[in-house]
């Protein structure tokens, strides 16, 4: 069975930085208790690379790394706002953060609990969720 | 009591005192687009001290809407710790304890405030009468 994608858009607060991802009609997220995200306050949905697009503000984005240095927290330099990511979990794809997407509460996103705090016990769970399967046209 | 926290990467911190205990603080959920990316939680004692020490050039004042207040945003890590406004020359403002990483506060529901129908006067006239006299040290 082909899961069907719909390409949806968000950004930062400021609207430097625009972005779009595929996301099935059930968008699955996860909200994580680790020191980063706890303060951030990001809500993960993790995507493969293809249902990923930067549509504008490269340029505005800071990156800040931590611990291993294999996530790329990134924020835009004007807002602050961490509207996506590249995490540890799944660096072949990318976290997008659903309280940045456009119409968030029109979209059925299901949030789960993600037990960051002990992520070497807990991450391969999400690897998953990153794999580029099923292929998306766009 | 004090409350102290920082910012994910320690560059700025803070320090609140108050003679609230933690189950009497308000922590308020700001229902506003800037706060809903954010998932600020915030807190304020008017008879309280907030301090925010960071070194200098370590803080985005970021403005947005009515440019009222200024959002602390940490130019390193990109946390959110709290905003400030300039009230008739003093300072007061609210700590984003999810930001600075109080957990006492951070684990508590917050309250939605949706302050959008506010007047510029109505507004500053509740921050003066809510948010926190605060001193800000950027050296």
């Amino acid at each position: 069975m082909t899961e069907a994608f719909t390409w949806r858009a968000g950004g930062c607060h400021c609207g430097a930085v625009r972005f779009e991802a595929a996301l099935p009609e059930v968008v699955e997220a996860q909200s994580c208790n680790c020191s980063m995200c706890a303060k951030v306050g990001f809500v993960h949905v993790i995507t493969p690379e293809s249902r990923f697009r930067l549509l504008q503000g490269g340029e505005a984005l800071t990156t800040y790394v931590f611990n291993t240095g294999t996530a790329k927290h990134l924020f835009c330099s004007a807002c602050g706002v961490k509207s996506f990511y590249r995490p540890r979990s799944n660096p072949d794809g990318w976290s997008v953060n659903a309280r940045c997407l456009d119409d968030a509460e029109s979209l059925d996103i299901r949030i789960e609990a993600f037990d960051g705090r002990n992520w070497e016990a807990n991450a391969a769970a999400l690897a998953h969720l990153s794999r580029d399967e099923p292929e998306v046209q766009s | 009591m004090i409350f102290q926290g920082a910012c994910h990467c320690g560059a700025i911190k803070v320090s609140f005192q108050t003679d609230l205990a933690a189950d009497d603080i308000q922590v308020r959920q700001c229902q506003c687009d800037f706060c809903r990316r954010r998932g600020g939680k915030t807190v304020s004692d008017p008879d309280g001290r907030l301090e925010v020490r960071c070194p200098s050039g370590a803080v985005n004042h970021y403005r947005f809407g009515t440019g009222s207040a200024d959002f602390l945003l940490c130019n390193t890590c990109g946390s959110f710790i709290g905003a400030t406004m300039d009230i008739d020359g003093e300072l007061f403002g609210v700590l984003n304890v999810v930001g600075a990483d109080i957990a006492p506060l951070a684990n508590r529901p917050g309250q939605p405030m949706d302050y959008s129908a506010e007047s510029l006067a109505d507004r500053a006239g509740r921050r003066r009468r809510v948010w926190t006299p605060t001193t800000l040290v950027e050296a």
